[in-house]
């Protein structure tokens, strides 16, 4: 009877954490760019593994249009690259501005990575005057200032660590690949790709399995009380 | 606690500015020279419980890690500066600007302010003001012999005097700024320079790159209604769902009480 209560715990546990990736995923049901992540519970089930793991979805959210010249959404592969200190960031969260020097930078200010640069926009030029062709060339008045670094990393996009504010880094074992084959639409951004209905399905299993797991210990508590109370007359 | 409440509230307070934010849009439907604002949201930070590509025996990797999210955040708001529609008012002093530019109008204090809202006044001393009463910069006086005014695409302002001779009395000056999202919203239509929008850079209507203006017409606000009340809709339900995930773990806290 002891390891009812091991296996519960364990499997408690495991739901709770469940839960609190849905909830992190309906959090993020509004957020460009953002990727749902999905839990590997269920397999972790089957195999009697003690650690469950997170998986990224990387599957295509639906492009929606704003209308803004800097907002540009990725259709298909692709990451935008962001120039940070400590490395380059990668992200799909394509709402971009320019900074008082032209610069194309992100909300943090950290600029944009060119395919070769940086990328900016001449002072002189109305920022609503600037294209971006369908493989991420920029042109400001129809002149061609630069080009969208946009890099995959050949099917080991799983294997991203995630760094909040939609940015991912990848690991030394996972070099980033410049890709030229992309689809970049101005004036769009990807919604996120968390699916409200797929949630709530498992929102309700795993409030469910809990209960379930609940009435499993209190079942335990009943057989050991009666137990005792039989042993003690 | 589950953390999933802390995540979820983070959801609920996030739909919550949306709603705020598309409030505001709404509100200045017909508010001339008004640019919609648009919200960006990004994820929260994780806490990473377990690295991906760990060794879980020798020599094979675990594939993915374990991260947990802890919700959204509002990263910031963007004015978005699309041309609003042209309303045609048929009064001369009235002004919309047919591209990139801002009027500057001249606070109490001598500071700048930049405005999209061209409908210009002439006030008792025939200086040429903002609609809330504050002079434009560089200063223009309407001679109060004048009979007739009119505003070229250009910015010139002629006037006719009674005698029919016209005369060029001003230039209309424009300013921009390398990023006008950095602006400063104001209220009253006006926007305050910062250190992210740059440095105002002064010149000629319709030239290089500023835009002509077209008097006799007012720039209407650039807010779409039908997509602001689609917005409305997905917020609201995007709000929803985060408050019943918060239920979902109260139900689950209860259903812990009840066995002990």
């Amino acid at each position: 009877m002891a390891d009812v209560s091991t296996q519960v715990s364990a499997s408690l546990e495991a739901l709770t954490q469940e839960f609190d990736i849905i909830t992190h995923n309906l959090a993020n049901v509004s957020t460009a760019g953002y990727k749902r992540r999905c839990s590997s519970f269920s397999s972790m089930l089957d195999d009697q593994q003690d650690a469950a793991a997170t998986a990224l979805d990387f599957s295509q959210g639906n492009l929606v249009e704003t209308g803004r010249t800097l907002d540009v959404a990725l259709y298909g592969k692709g990451f935008f690259v962001i120039e940070t200190p400590d490395g380059p960031l990668y992200t799909r969260h394509g709402v971009f501005r320019a900074n008082q020097n032209g610069q194309i930078v992100d909300s943090e200010g950290r600029s944009l990575a060119g395919a070769s640069g940086p990328l900016a926009i001449p002072t002189t030029t109305d920022i609503s005057q600037v294209t971006v062709s369908q493989g991420g060339r920029i042109s400001a008045d129809g002149a061609l200032i630069g080009q969208f670094r946009i890099v995959d990393f050949a099917g080991k996009e799983d294997q991203l660590e995630t760094v909040g504010f939609c940015c991912f880094r990848a690991p030394q074992d996972v070099p980033p690949r410049d890709v030229e084959d992309v689809v970049v639409k101005q004036g769009y951004q990807e919604a996120s790709n968390v699916e409200i209905v797929d949630e709530l399905v498992g929102m309700i299993m795993v409030s469910r399995m809990y209960e379930a797991n609940m009435r499993l210990l209190s079942i335990k508590k009943d057989t050991t009380n009666s137990v005792i109370s039989v042993a003690m007359g | 606690m589950l953390k999933a409440f802390s995540t979820a509230s983070t959801g609920m307070m996030a739909q919550q500015m949306l709603v705020d934010v598309i409030a505001n849009n709404l509100a200045n439907v017909n508010t001339t020279g008004f640019k919609q604002s648009q919200i960006e949201f990004q994820d929260l930070l994780y806490a990473r419980q377990k690295e991906a590509g760990t060794e879980v025996a020798p020599g094979i990797n675990a594939p993915t890690g374990l991260e947990i999210g802890s919700g959204v955040r509002v990263a910031s708001t963007l004015k978005i500066f699309s041309l609003g529609e042209f309303r045609n008012t048929g009064r001369n002093m009235d002004i919309a600007i047919r591209g990139d530019g801002f009027l500057q109008v001249v606070m109490p204090n001598g500071d700048i302010r930049y405005s999209r809202d061209g409908s210009l006044q002439v006030n008792a001393n025939g200086q040429v003001v903002s609609m809330t009463g504050y002079t434009i910069e560089p200063a223009l006086t309407i001679p109060t012999e004048a009979a007739a005014v009119d505003i070229g695409p250009d910015g010139g302002i002629n006037v006719t005097d009674q005698a029919g001779v016209r005369s060029v009395v001003g230039q209309i000056q424009l300013a921009r700024f390398p990023n006008p999202s950095g602006l400063q919203s104001q209220g009253d239509n006006l926007y305050a320079p910062t250190d992210a929008s740059g440095d105002a850079v002064v010149g000629i209507p319709g030239q290089d790159g500023f835009g002509a203006i077209q008097s006799g017409f007012l720039e209407k606000s650039n807010v779409h209604m039908v997509n602001e009340l689609v917005n409305l809709i997905t917020a609201q339900r995007a709000y929803e769902i985060n408050s019943r995930a918060i239920k979902a773990g109260d139900e689950m806290l209860r259903n812990t009480n009840n066995v002990f």
